[in-house]
Protein backbone atom coordinates (compact mmCIF):
# COMPACT_ATOMS: atom_id res chain seq x y z
CA UNK A 1 0.00 0.00 0.00
CA UNK A 2 1.46 2.99 -0.73
CA UNK A 3 2.07 5.67 2.50
CA UNK A 4 0.92 9.03 1.75
CA UNK A 5 3.61 11.87 0.71
CA UNK A 6 2.73 14.05 4.14
CA UNK A 7 3.00 10.85 6.38
CA UNK A 8 6.60 9.67 4.71
CA UNK A 9 7.71 13.54 5.15
CA UNK A 10 6.98 13.07 8.64
CA UNK A 11 8.36 9.67 9.03
CA UNK A 12 11.41 11.13 7.54
CA UNK A 13 11.73 13.31 9.78
CA UNK A 14 11.22 11.81 12.78
CA UNK A 15 13.89 9.22 12.21
CA UNK A 16 15.96 11.88 12.18
CA UNK A 17 17.91 12.71 15.11
CA UNK A 18 16.22 16.15 15.82
CA UNK A 19 12.71 14.37 15.48
CA UNK A 20 13.67 11.57 17.64
CA UNK A 21 14.50 13.99 20.27
CA UNK A 22 11.32 15.89 20.40
CA UNK A 23 9.16 13.30 19.21
CA UNK A 24 10.27 10.03 21.50
CA UNK A 25 7.75 7.78 20.10
CA UNK A 26 5.98 9.95 16.85
CA UNK A 27 2.79 8.81 14.95
CA UNK A 28 2.26 5.16 16.59
CA UNK A 29 1.18 1.90 14.95
CA UNK A 30 1.23 -0.77 17.66
CA UNK A 31 -0.96 -0.74 20.38
CA UNK A 32 2.41 -0.44 22.90
CA UNK A 33 3.36 2.59 20.58
CA UNK A 34 0.23 4.12 20.91
CA UNK A 35 0.41 3.69 24.67
CA UNK A 36 3.93 4.94 25.00
CA UNK A 37 2.64 7.62 22.91
CA UNK A 38 -0.02 8.86 25.39
CA UNK A 39 2.80 8.71 28.95
CA UNK A 40 5.61 9.92 26.57
CA UNK A 41 3.99 12.92 25.95
CA UNK A 42 3.24 16.01 28.48
CA UNK A 43 0.42 17.17 26.83
CA UNK A 44 -0.63 14.32 26.04
CA UNK A 45 0.04 12.18 29.74
CA UNK A 46 -2.86 14.26 31.21
CA UNK A 47 -4.98 11.49 30.21
CA UNK A 48 -4.92 7.83 30.37
CA UNK A 49 -3.52 5.70 28.12
CA UNK A 50 -6.69 3.57 27.91
CA UNK A 51 -10.52 4.80 28.13
CA UNK A 52 -13.52 3.14 29.43
CA UNK A 53 -15.92 3.02 26.72
CA UNK A 54 -18.74 4.40 28.76
CA UNK A 55 -16.57 7.48 29.19
CA UNK A 56 -16.43 8.42 25.20
CA UNK A 57 -20.31 7.74 24.93
CA UNK A 58 -21.29 11.53 23.34
CA UNK A 59 -24.09 10.93 25.30
CA UNK A 60 -23.11 10.23 28.98
CA UNK A 61 -21.02 13.39 29.62
CA UNK A 62 -22.45 15.23 26.37
CA UNK A 63 -18.05 16.75 26.06
CA UNK A 64 -20.18 19.59 28.58
CA UNK A 65 -16.81 20.07 30.33
CA UNK A 66 -14.22 19.60 28.02
CA UNK A 67 -16.33 22.49 25.66
CA UNK A 68 -15.56 24.51 28.98
CA UNK A 69 -12.44 24.13 29.22
CA UNK A 70 -11.73 24.92 25.30
CA UNK A 71 -14.21 27.81 26.02
CA UNK A 72 -11.66 29.21 28.75
CA UNK A 73 -8.55 28.49 26.43
CA UNK A 74 -10.07 30.49 23.90
CA UNK A 75 -10.86 33.23 25.85
CA UNK A 76 -7.45 33.12 27.26
CA UNK A 77 -5.88 33.25 23.58
CA UNK A 78 -8.28 36.42 22.28
CA UNK A 79 -8.08 38.02 26.36
CA UNK A 80 -4.39 38.05 25.25
CA UNK A 81 -4.96 39.87 22.11
CA UNK A 82 -7.21 42.36 23.45
CA UNK A 83 -5.03 43.33 26.32
CA UNK A 84 -2.59 44.70 23.43
CA UNK A 85 -4.75 47.19 22.76
CA UNK A 86 -6.87 47.82 25.92
CA UNK A 87 -6.29 50.41 28.59
CA UNK A 88 -7.88 49.99 31.95
CA UNK A 89 -8.19 54.12 32.48
CA UNK A 90 -11.43 55.44 32.00
CA UNK A 91 -11.16 58.59 29.96
CA UNK A 92 -9.20 55.60 27.24
CA UNK A 93 -10.78 52.57 28.12
CA UNK A 94 -14.29 53.49 26.08
CA UNK A 95 -12.41 54.61 22.74
CA UNK A 96 -10.13 51.65 22.68
CA UNK A 97 -13.11 49.52 22.21
CA UNK A 98 -13.87 51.94 19.48
CA UNK A 99 -10.63 51.07 17.87
CA UNK A 100 -10.95 47.63 18.56
CA UNK A 101 -14.30 48.12 16.91
CA UNK A 102 -13.62 50.10 13.62
CA UNK A 103 -9.64 50.36 13.13
CA UNK A 104 -8.07 46.97 14.23
CA UNK A 105 -7.60 44.81 12.32
CA UNK A 106 -9.81 41.50 13.04
CA UNK A 107 -10.08 43.49 16.49
CA UNK A 108 -14.09 42.89 16.11
CA UNK A 109 -13.97 39.78 15.46
CA UNK A 110 -11.60 39.05 18.36
CA UNK A 111 -14.09 40.67 20.51
CA UNK A 112 -16.66 39.33 19.68
CA UNK A 113 -15.18 35.84 19.94
CA UNK A 114 -14.09 36.70 23.68
CA UNK A 115 -17.73 37.80 24.45
CA UNK A 116 -19.80 34.95 22.64
CA UNK A 117 -17.04 32.52 24.26
CA UNK A 118 -17.78 34.59 28.37
CA UNK A 119 -21.54 33.78 27.59
CA UNK A 120 -20.92 30.56 26.21
CA UNK A 121 -18.37 29.09 28.58
CA UNK A 122 -21.42 30.14 32.03
CA UNK A 123 -23.76 28.46 29.96
CA UNK A 124 -21.76 25.39 29.28
CA UNK A 125 -20.35 25.41 33.05
CA UNK A 126 -23.75 25.33 34.27
CA UNK A 127 -24.32 22.81 32.01
CA UNK A 128 -22.04 20.64 32.92
CA UNK A 129 -22.84 21.28 36.70
CA UNK A 130 -26.69 20.16 35.56
CA UNK A 131 -25.14 16.84 33.91
CA UNK A 132 -22.89 16.22 36.71
CA UNK A 133 -25.81 16.11 39.30
CA UNK A 134 -28.25 14.22 37.20
CA UNK A 135 -26.00 11.65 36.70
CA UNK A 136 -25.23 11.25 40.40
CA UNK A 137 -21.14 11.32 38.93
CA UNK A 138 -20.65 13.90 42.70
CA UNK A 139 -20.60 10.60 45.20
CA UNK A 140 -17.81 9.03 46.62
CA UNK A 141 -15.12 8.82 45.74
CA UNK A 142 -15.39 12.67 43.82
CA UNK A 143 -17.54 14.65 46.45
CA UNK A 144 -14.19 17.51 46.72
CA UNK A 145 -14.05 17.56 43.13
CA UNK A 146 -17.38 18.51 42.85
CA UNK A 147 -16.72 21.11 45.63
CA UNK A 148 -13.87 22.62 43.36
CA UNK A 149 -16.18 22.13 40.21
CA UNK A 150 -19.00 24.82 42.51
CA UNK A 151 -15.82 27.54 42.77
CA UNK A 152 -15.48 26.68 39.35
CA UNK A 153 -18.54 28.14 38.66
CA UNK A 154 -18.17 30.81 40.90
CA UNK A 155 -14.83 32.05 39.49
CA UNK A 156 -16.72 32.11 36.06
CA UNK A 157 -18.95 34.26 37.10
CA UNK A 158 -16.75 36.33 38.90
CA UNK A 159 -14.66 36.53 35.08
CA UNK A 160 -17.63 37.30 33.22
CA UNK A 161 -18.42 40.03 35.81
CA UNK A 162 -15.07 41.41 36.66
CA UNK A 163 -14.84 41.60 32.45
CA UNK A 164 -18.31 43.14 32.67
CA UNK A 165 -16.89 46.74 33.61
CA UNK A 166 -14.19 47.20 30.87
CA UNK A 167 -15.82 48.52 28.55
CA UNK A 168 -17.03 51.62 30.46
CA UNK A 169 -20.15 51.89 28.31
CA UNK A 170 -23.21 52.35 29.91
CA UNK A 171 -23.95 48.83 30.43
CA UNK A 172 -20.76 48.20 32.07
CA UNK A 173 -21.24 50.64 34.81
CA UNK A 174 -24.79 50.33 35.86
CA UNK A 175 -24.88 46.79 36.08
CA UNK A 176 -21.26 47.35 38.33
CA UNK A 177 -23.12 49.80 40.43
CA UNK A 178 -26.06 47.27 40.87
CA UNK A 179 -23.84 44.47 41.63
CA UNK A 180 -21.61 45.88 44.06
CA UNK A 181 -24.25 47.22 46.14
CA UNK A 182 -25.42 43.91 46.21
CA UNK A 183 -22.32 42.51 47.38
CA UNK A 184 -23.00 46.09 49.92
CA UNK A 185 -25.60 44.47 51.80
CA UNK A 186 -23.70 41.32 53.07
CA UNK A 187 -24.12 41.40 57.17
CA UNK A 188 -21.04 43.04 58.92
CA UNK A 189 -18.64 42.84 55.96
CA UNK A 190 -20.98 44.37 53.17
CA UNK A 191 -20.14 47.93 53.20
CA UNK A 192 -16.38 47.34 53.81
CA UNK A 193 -16.25 44.99 50.90
CA UNK A 194 -18.16 47.21 48.66
CA UNK A 195 -15.58 49.95 49.38
CA UNK A 196 -12.56 47.25 48.94
CA UNK A 197 -13.68 46.00 45.48
CA UNK A 198 -14.51 49.22 44.30
CA UNK A 199 -11.05 50.96 45.88
CA UNK A 200 -13.40 54.33 46.83
CA UNK A 201 -17.27 54.72 47.64
CA UNK A 202 -18.47 54.66 44.15
CA UNK A 203 -17.73 53.29 40.73
CA UNK A 204 -14.93 55.33 39.35
CA UNK A 205 -10.92 54.95 38.18
CA UNK A 206 -10.16 52.78 40.93
CA UNK A 207 -12.82 50.10 40.31
CA UNK A 208 -11.71 50.08 36.82
CA UNK A 209 -8.50 49.21 37.59
CA UNK A 210 -8.84 46.60 40.22
CA UNK A 211 -11.59 44.67 37.91
CA UNK A 212 -9.17 44.74 35.52
CA UNK A 213 -6.56 43.14 37.83
CA UNK A 214 -8.72 41.03 39.20
CA UNK A 215 -10.15 39.95 35.23
CA UNK A 216 -6.87 39.43 33.47
CA UNK A 217 -4.52 37.81 36.32
CA UNK A 218 -5.71 36.95 39.82
CA UNK A 219 -8.74 34.95 38.58
CA UNK A 220 -8.16 33.68 35.63
CA UNK A 221 -4.45 32.49 37.67
CA UNK A 222 -7.00 30.81 40.04
CA UNK A 223 -9.56 29.22 37.72
CA UNK A 224 -6.44 27.97 35.80
CA UNK A 225 -4.27 26.44 38.95
CA UNK A 226 -8.59 24.98 40.14
CA UNK A 227 -8.74 23.34 36.57
CA UNK A 228 -5.57 21.47 36.63
CA UNK A 229 -6.70 20.23 39.95
CA UNK A 230 -10.12 19.37 38.79
CA UNK A 231 -9.02 17.33 35.69
CA UNK A 232 -6.20 15.43 38.02
CA UNK A 233 -8.44 14.40 40.53
CA UNK A 234 -10.69 13.08 37.69
CA UNK A 235 -8.34 11.10 36.63
CA UNK A 236 -7.14 9.77 40.12
CA UNK A 237 -10.68 8.95 40.93
CA UNK A 238 -10.56 6.56 37.82
CA UNK A 239 -12.18 8.67 34.74
CA UNK A 240 -15.56 9.61 34.42
CA UNK A 241 -18.09 8.15 37.07
CA UNK A 242 -20.11 4.99 35.52
CA UNK A 243 -22.10 2.33 36.98
CA UNK A 244 -20.83 -0.74 38.88
CA UNK A 245 -19.77 -3.26 36.95
CA UNK A 246 -21.86 -6.87 37.01
CA UNK A 247 -19.98 -9.62 37.85
CA UNK A 248 -16.61 -7.55 38.42
CA UNK A 249 -14.29 -8.81 40.80
CA UNK A 250 -14.48 -7.37 44.07
CA UNK A 251 -12.38 -9.32 46.66
CA UNK A 252 -12.67 -8.37 50.97
CA UNK A 253 -9.08 -8.21 51.74
CA UNK A 254 -7.68 -6.45 54.75
CA UNK A 255 -7.35 -3.52 53.14
CA UNK A 256 -11.32 -3.76 53.46
CA UNK A 257 -13.34 -3.75 49.97
CA UNK A 258 -11.17 -3.39 46.78
CA UNK A 259 -12.74 -1.03 44.11
CA UNK A 260 -13.59 -2.86 40.89
CA UNK A 261 -14.24 0.06 38.83
CA UNK A 262 -10.86 2.06 38.75
CA UNK A 263 -8.62 1.73 35.65
CA UNK A 264 -5.20 2.10 35.86
CA UNK A 265 -2.64 3.22 33.29
CA UNK A 266 0.68 1.93 32.97
CA UNK A 267 2.57 3.97 35.25
CA UNK A 268 -0.16 4.58 37.84
CA UNK A 269 -0.57 3.19 41.25
CA UNK A 270 -3.01 4.40 43.35
CA UNK A 271 -2.06 4.92 47.13
CA UNK A 272 -4.24 2.72 49.38
CA UNK A 273 -5.32 0.62 46.83
CA UNK A 274 -4.22 -2.42 45.08
CA UNK A 275 -4.34 -2.95 40.98
CA UNK A 276 -6.09 -6.11 40.51
CA UNK A 277 -3.17 -7.98 38.52
CA UNK A 278 -3.56 -10.09 36.21
CA UNK A 279 -7.79 -8.66 35.88
CA UNK A 280 -7.68 -7.35 32.29
CA UNK A 281 -10.42 -4.50 33.05
CA UNK A 282 -13.35 -5.14 30.08
CA UNK A 283 -13.94 -2.67 27.87
CA UNK A 284 -11.16 -0.25 28.05
CA UNK A 285 -10.06 1.04 24.21
CA UNK A 286 -7.24 2.76 23.95
CA UNK A 287 -6.89 6.39 24.37
CA UNK A 288 -5.01 7.31 20.92
CA UNK A 289 -6.65 6.93 18.32
CA UNK A 290 -10.33 6.90 20.28
CA UNK A 291 -9.78 9.78 22.46
CA UNK A 292 -7.72 12.25 21.40
CA UNK A 293 -9.73 11.95 18.16
CA UNK A 294 -13.05 12.53 19.66
CA UNK A 295 -11.59 15.47 21.44
CA UNK A 296 -9.92 17.06 18.48
CA UNK A 297 -13.24 16.41 16.56
CA UNK A 298 -15.12 18.75 19.74
CA UNK A 299 -12.66 21.54 19.93
CA UNK A 300 -13.15 21.91 15.85
CA UNK A 301 -17.09 22.23 16.34
CA UNK A 302 -16.47 24.81 19.23
CA UNK A 303 -13.94 26.93 16.97
CA UNK A 304 -16.77 26.79 14.35
CA UNK A 305 -19.71 27.64 16.45
CA UNK A 306 -17.95 30.26 18.32
CA UNK A 307 -16.23 31.74 14.86
CA UNK A 308 -19.98 31.94 13.40
CA UNK A 309 -21.87 33.62 16.41
CA UNK A 310 -18.68 36.10 16.18
CA UNK A 311 -18.92 36.65 12.79
CA UNK A 312 -23.15 37.16 12.36
CA UNK A 313 -23.46 38.85 15.75
CA UNK A 314 -21.52 42.13 17.18
CA UNK A 315 -21.34 42.11 20.97
CA UNK A 316 -22.99 45.18 21.81
CA UNK A 317 -21.27 48.43 22.95
CA UNK A 318 -23.66 51.17 24.83
CA UNK A 319 -22.68 54.84 24.81
CA UNK A 320 -19.96 55.60 27.05
CA UNK A 321 -20.61 55.45 30.62
CA UNK A 322 -22.85 58.21 31.82
CA UNK A 323 -22.59 58.67 36.22
CA UNK A 324 -25.87 60.67 35.90
CA UNK A 325 -28.01 58.70 33.81
CA UNK A 326 -28.70 54.99 34.68
CA UNK A 327 -30.52 52.94 31.49
CA UNK A 328 -33.79 52.58 31.90
CA UNK A 329 -34.20 49.51 32.41
CA UNK A 330 -30.85 49.05 33.84
CA UNK A 331 -30.02 44.97 33.41
CA UNK A 332 -27.23 42.81 34.33
CA UNK A 333 -25.92 40.36 31.77
CA UNK A 334 -28.67 37.61 31.52
CA UNK A 335 -26.85 34.87 33.51
CA UNK A 336 -27.61 37.60 36.12
CA UNK A 337 -31.19 38.79 35.52
CA UNK A 338 -32.72 36.04 37.53
CA UNK A 339 -30.66 37.61 40.73
CA UNK A 340 -31.85 40.89 39.45
CA UNK A 341 -35.55 40.16 39.44
CA UNK A 342 -34.95 38.80 42.76
CA UNK A 343 -33.58 41.65 43.89
CA UNK A 344 -36.32 43.53 42.58
CA UNK A 345 -38.57 42.32 45.36
CA UNK A 346 -35.84 42.85 48.13
CA UNK A 347 -32.01 42.95 48.08
CA UNK A 348 -31.21 41.52 51.22
CA UNK A 349 -33.14 38.24 50.75
CA UNK A 350 -32.73 38.57 46.93
CA UNK A 351 -29.11 39.34 46.76
CA UNK A 352 -27.99 37.63 50.09
CA UNK A 353 -29.59 35.53 51.37
CA UNK A 354 -31.11 33.34 48.49
CA UNK A 355 -28.36 33.25 46.78
CA UNK A 356 -26.19 32.87 49.74
CA UNK A 357 -27.95 29.58 50.61
CA UNK A 358 -28.13 28.04 47.60
CA UNK A 359 -24.27 28.45 46.98
CA UNK A 360 -24.13 27.04 50.24
CA UNK A 361 -25.93 23.83 49.61
CA UNK A 362 -24.26 23.76 46.46
CA UNK A 363 -20.90 23.34 47.80
CA UNK A 364 -22.18 20.91 50.48
CA UNK A 365 -24.13 19.03 48.34
CA UNK A 366 -21.89 16.02 48.18
CA UNK A 367 -21.75 15.58 52.17
CA UNK A 368 -25.94 16.44 52.42
CA UNK A 369 -26.46 13.52 50.13
CA UNK A 370 -25.68 10.06 51.50
CA UNK A 371 -28.03 8.30 49.12
CA UNK A 372 -25.20 5.77 47.44
CA UNK A 373 -27.10 4.82 44.62
CA UNK A 374 -27.55 6.13 40.90
CA UNK A 375 -24.19 6.43 40.26
CA UNK A 376 -23.40 6.71 36.17
CA UNK A 377 -26.40 7.13 34.75
CA UNK A 378 -28.83 10.05 33.79
CA UNK A 379 -31.68 10.23 35.87
CA UNK A 380 -31.29 7.05 37.60
CA UNK A 381 -34.55 6.32 39.34
CA UNK A 382 -33.08 5.68 42.89
CA UNK A 383 -32.22 9.06 43.01
CA UNK A 384 -35.63 10.63 42.24
CA UNK A 385 -36.08 12.71 44.97
CA UNK A 386 -32.68 14.31 44.42
CA UNK A 387 -33.34 15.14 40.76
CA UNK A 388 -36.52 16.50 41.69
CA UNK A 389 -35.49 19.07 44.17
CA UNK A 390 -32.72 20.20 41.61
CA UNK A 391 -35.08 20.51 38.86
CA UNK A 392 -37.60 22.59 40.72
CA UNK A 393 -34.44 24.61 41.98
CA UNK A 394 -33.45 24.98 37.89
CA UNK A 395 -36.83 25.57 36.92
CA UNK A 396 -37.59 28.56 39.12
CA UNK A 397 -34.04 29.90 38.14
CA UNK A 398 -34.73 30.06 34.46
CA UNK A 399 -38.34 31.31 35.10
CA UNK A 400 -36.96 34.46 37.02
CA UNK A 401 -34.36 34.58 34.26
CA UNK A 402 -36.65 34.57 31.63
CA UNK A 403 -38.68 37.23 33.62
CA UNK A 404 -35.52 39.35 34.10
CA UNK A 405 -34.72 39.33 30.54
CA UNK A 406 -38.15 39.52 28.69
CA UNK A 407 -40.40 40.48 31.02
CA UNK A 408 -39.12 43.68 32.47
CA UNK A 409 -39.53 47.01 30.65
CA UNK A 410 -38.59 51.00 32.19
CA UNK A 411 -38.95 51.18 35.50
CA UNK A 412 -38.36 47.08 35.90
CA UNK A 413 -42.40 47.50 35.37
CA UNK A 414 -44.38 44.16 33.81
CA UNK A 415 -43.65 44.44 29.99
CA UNK A 416 -44.83 41.64 27.83
CA UNK A 417 -42.09 41.48 24.75
CA UNK A 418 -44.53 41.44 21.95
CA UNK A 419 -46.49 44.56 22.78
CA UNK A 420 -44.76 47.87 22.00
CA UNK A 421 -43.56 50.03 25.08
CA UNK A 422 -45.22 52.59 26.44
CA UNK A 423 -44.19 56.23 24.93
CA UNK A 424 -41.81 56.79 28.19
CA UNK A 425 -40.50 60.56 28.71
CA UNK A 426 -36.81 60.67 30.19
CA UNK A 427 -38.01 63.95 31.83
CA UNK A 428 -34.43 65.83 31.67
CA UNK B 1 4.39 -2.22 47.76
CA UNK B 2 0.85 -3.53 48.62
CA UNK B 3 2.24 -6.48 51.04
CA UNK B 4 4.09 -3.66 53.10
CA UNK B 5 0.95 -1.30 52.99
CA UNK B 6 -1.05 -4.61 54.36
CA UNK B 7 1.39 -4.62 57.44
CA UNK B 8 1.94 -1.61 58.52
CA UNK B 9 -2.00 -0.91 58.46
CA UNK B 10 -2.95 -4.44 60.16
CA UNK B 11 -0.44 -2.90 63.21
CA UNK B 12 -1.66 -1.42 66.54
CA UNK B 13 -2.66 2.36 65.83
CA UNK B 14 1.01 4.28 67.78
CA UNK B 15 0.02 6.32 70.17
CA UNK B 16 0.95 9.84 68.45
CA UNK B 17 2.03 11.68 72.17
CA UNK B 18 3.92 8.88 73.12
CA UNK B 19 6.99 10.42 71.91
CA UNK B 20 6.29 13.70 72.33
CA UNK B 21 9.24 15.33 74.64
CA UNK B 22 8.63 18.99 76.70
CA UNK B 23 11.70 20.37 74.11
CA UNK B 24 9.77 18.60 70.77
CA UNK B 25 6.34 20.10 72.38
CA UNK B 26 7.79 23.43 72.62
CA UNK B 27 9.60 23.68 69.43
CA UNK B 28 6.16 22.51 67.68
CA UNK B 29 4.27 25.37 69.68
CA UNK B 30 6.66 27.80 68.74
CA UNK B 31 7.07 26.67 65.60
CA UNK B 32 3.23 26.26 64.28
CA UNK B 33 2.40 29.53 66.01
CA UNK B 34 5.65 31.41 64.12
CA UNK B 35 3.88 30.44 61.09
CA UNK B 36 0.31 31.15 61.84
CA UNK B 37 1.39 34.79 62.77
CA UNK B 38 3.65 35.32 59.76
CA UNK B 39 0.68 33.97 57.78
CA UNK B 40 -1.72 36.00 59.31
CA UNK B 41 0.25 39.38 59.53
CA UNK B 42 0.94 38.57 55.42
CA UNK B 43 -2.66 38.04 54.64
CA UNK B 44 -3.45 41.58 57.33
CA UNK B 45 -0.83 43.62 55.42
CA UNK B 46 -2.19 42.50 51.91
CA UNK B 47 -5.64 43.67 52.80
CA UNK B 48 -4.92 46.59 54.33
CA UNK B 49 -2.37 47.33 51.48
CA UNK B 50 -5.93 47.29 49.21
CA UNK B 51 -7.77 49.76 51.77
CA UNK B 52 -7.36 53.26 49.73
CA UNK B 53 -5.97 56.15 52.07
CA UNK B 54 -6.42 58.56 49.41
CA UNK B 55 -9.25 58.88 47.26
CA UNK B 56 -9.45 61.14 44.05
CA UNK B 57 -13.11 60.74 43.97
CA UNK B 58 -15.39 64.42 44.08
CA UNK B 59 -15.06 65.86 47.89
CA UNK B 60 -17.94 64.96 50.13
CA UNK B 61 -18.26 68.33 51.05
CA UNK B 62 -19.05 71.07 48.13
CA UNK B 63 -20.60 74.66 47.64
CA UNK B 64 -23.50 74.99 45.48
CA UNK B 65 -23.38 78.34 44.28
CA UNK B 66 -25.63 81.81 45.80
CA UNK B 67 -28.86 80.91 47.58
CA UNK B 68 -30.76 83.29 45.51
CA UNK B 69 -29.18 81.04 42.49
CA UNK B 70 -32.03 78.86 42.87
CA UNK B 71 -35.87 79.79 42.06
CA UNK B 72 -38.63 79.69 44.83
CA UNK B 73 -40.29 76.59 44.94
CA UNK B 74 -37.48 74.56 42.53
CA UNK B 75 -35.99 71.43 42.20
CA UNK B 76 -32.42 71.51 41.19
CA UNK B 77 -30.43 68.54 40.01
CA UNK B 78 -26.43 69.17 40.50
CA UNK B 79 -25.27 66.16 37.91
CA UNK B 80 -21.75 66.11 39.72
CA UNK B 81 -22.78 65.73 42.97
CA UNK B 82 -25.87 63.59 42.22
CA UNK B 83 -28.33 65.56 44.55
CA UNK B 84 -31.24 67.41 44.45
CA UNK B 85 -31.10 71.01 45.59
CA UNK B 86 -34.51 72.33 47.23
CA UNK B 87 -36.00 75.55 47.68
CA UNK B 88 -38.78 76.83 49.50
CA UNK B 89 -39.46 80.64 49.87
CA UNK B 90 -36.34 80.66 51.91
CA UNK B 91 -35.97 77.36 53.12
CA UNK B 92 -33.03 75.52 51.47
CA UNK B 93 -32.67 71.42 51.61
CA UNK B 94 -30.61 68.80 49.74
CA UNK B 95 -31.78 65.37 49.08
CA UNK B 96 -29.61 62.82 48.07
CA UNK B 97 -30.34 61.39 44.03
CA UNK B 98 -28.56 58.31 45.16
CA UNK B 99 -31.28 55.24 45.49
CA UNK B 100 -30.94 53.08 48.97
CA UNK B 101 -31.46 50.05 47.28
CA UNK B 102 -28.65 49.73 44.81
CA UNK B 103 -27.06 53.24 43.92
CA UNK B 104 -28.91 53.65 40.94
CA UNK B 105 -29.86 57.42 40.57
CA UNK B 106 -33.14 58.52 40.94
CA UNK B 107 -35.08 60.92 38.54
CA UNK B 108 -37.44 63.58 39.45
CA UNK B 109 -40.88 62.61 38.48
CA UNK B 110 -44.41 64.72 38.56
CA UNK B 111 -44.43 64.38 42.04
CA UNK B 112 -41.70 62.76 44.20
CA UNK B 113 -38.87 60.43 42.96
CA UNK B 114 -38.50 57.27 40.89
CA UNK B 115 -35.54 54.93 40.24
CA UNK B 116 -35.43 53.60 36.92
CA UNK B 117 -33.20 50.41 37.94
CA UNK B 118 -35.22 48.75 40.16
CA UNK B 119 -39.20 50.82 39.87
CA UNK B 120 -38.39 51.95 43.33
CA UNK B 121 -40.44 55.30 44.13
CA UNK B 122 -40.47 58.10 46.37
CA UNK B 123 -42.51 61.02 47.62
CA UNK B 124 -41.37 64.73 47.36
CA UNK B 125 -39.70 63.72 51.25
CA UNK B 126 -37.87 61.06 49.65
CA UNK B 127 -40.10 58.49 51.71
CA UNK B 128 -40.53 54.66 49.96
CA UNK B 129 -43.81 54.83 47.97
CA UNK B 130 -42.89 51.66 46.35
CA UNK B 131 -40.41 49.35 45.18
CA UNK B 132 -37.96 47.64 46.98
CA UNK B 133 -35.86 50.41 48.17
CA UNK B 134 -35.26 49.56 51.66
CA UNK B 135 -34.78 53.18 53.57
CA UNK B 136 -35.98 56.41 52.46
CA UNK B 137 -33.06 59.17 50.83
CA UNK B 138 -31.25 60.54 52.47
CA UNK B 139 -30.88 64.45 53.38
CA UNK B 140 -27.85 66.05 53.71
CA UNK B 141 -26.73 68.93 55.77
CA UNK B 142 -27.04 72.46 54.26
CA UNK B 143 -24.99 75.24 55.81
CA UNK B 144 -24.20 78.73 54.50
CA UNK B 145 -20.21 79.76 54.08
CA UNK B 146 -18.67 82.71 54.70
CA UNK B 147 -18.70 83.90 51.51
CA UNK B 148 -22.48 83.46 51.23
CA UNK B 149 -22.79 80.05 49.26
CA UNK B 150 -24.51 77.30 49.93
CA UNK B 151 -22.67 74.99 51.48
CA UNK B 152 -23.34 71.21 51.35
CA UNK B 153 -21.70 68.28 53.17
CA UNK B 154 -22.89 64.61 52.00
CA UNK B 155 -21.16 62.86 54.90
CA UNK B 156 -23.87 64.42 57.44
CA UNK B 157 -27.02 63.01 57.27
CA UNK B 158 -30.11 65.16 59.06
CA UNK B 159 -33.45 64.53 59.53
CA UNK B 160 -36.27 65.65 57.11
CA UNK B 161 -37.38 67.87 58.99
CA UNK B 162 -33.97 70.24 59.48
CA UNK B 163 -33.22 73.16 56.80
CA UNK B 164 -31.19 76.21 56.28
CA UNK B 165 -33.22 79.36 56.73
CA UNK B 166 -31.34 82.30 54.74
Amino acid sequence: MNTPLPKQLWQRFQRSVMGRSIFRVGLPDSKLERAQAMVSSFLLHVQPAKTHRHSLQPGYSLGLGLISLYLFFLLVGTGVLLMFYYVPSTEHAYDAMKDLQYVVSAGLLIRNMHRWAAHLMVLFVMLHLCRVFYTGAYKRPREFNWVIGVTLFLLTLGLSFTGYLLPWDQLAFWAITVGTNIAGYAPVVGPKLKYLMLGGNTVGQEALVRFYALHVIVLPGIAGLLMAIHLWRVRKDGGLSRPDEPGEVVEQTELGRLPGNKTYGLMELARGTTPQVGVDPEDLVLSWPHLIFREMLLFLLVVTVLLFLAIFWNAPLEEMANVVHPPNPAKAPWYFLGLQELVSYSALWGGVIVPGLLVAVLVLLPYLDRNRQGVGRWFARERVIANTIFSVCLVVAIILTIIGTCFRGPNWSWQEPWKQPPPHSEGH
Amino acid sequence: MASGLISTMSSPVPNPTANVTRRGFVQLTFGWLAGAFATAASLAGAVRFLIPNVLYEPSLRFKAGRPEDYPDGSVTFLEEERVFLIRKGNTYRCLSATCTHLGCTVDRADSGYHCPCHGSVFDDMGVVKGGPAPRALEWFLVTLSKDSRLLVDKSQTVASDKYLVT
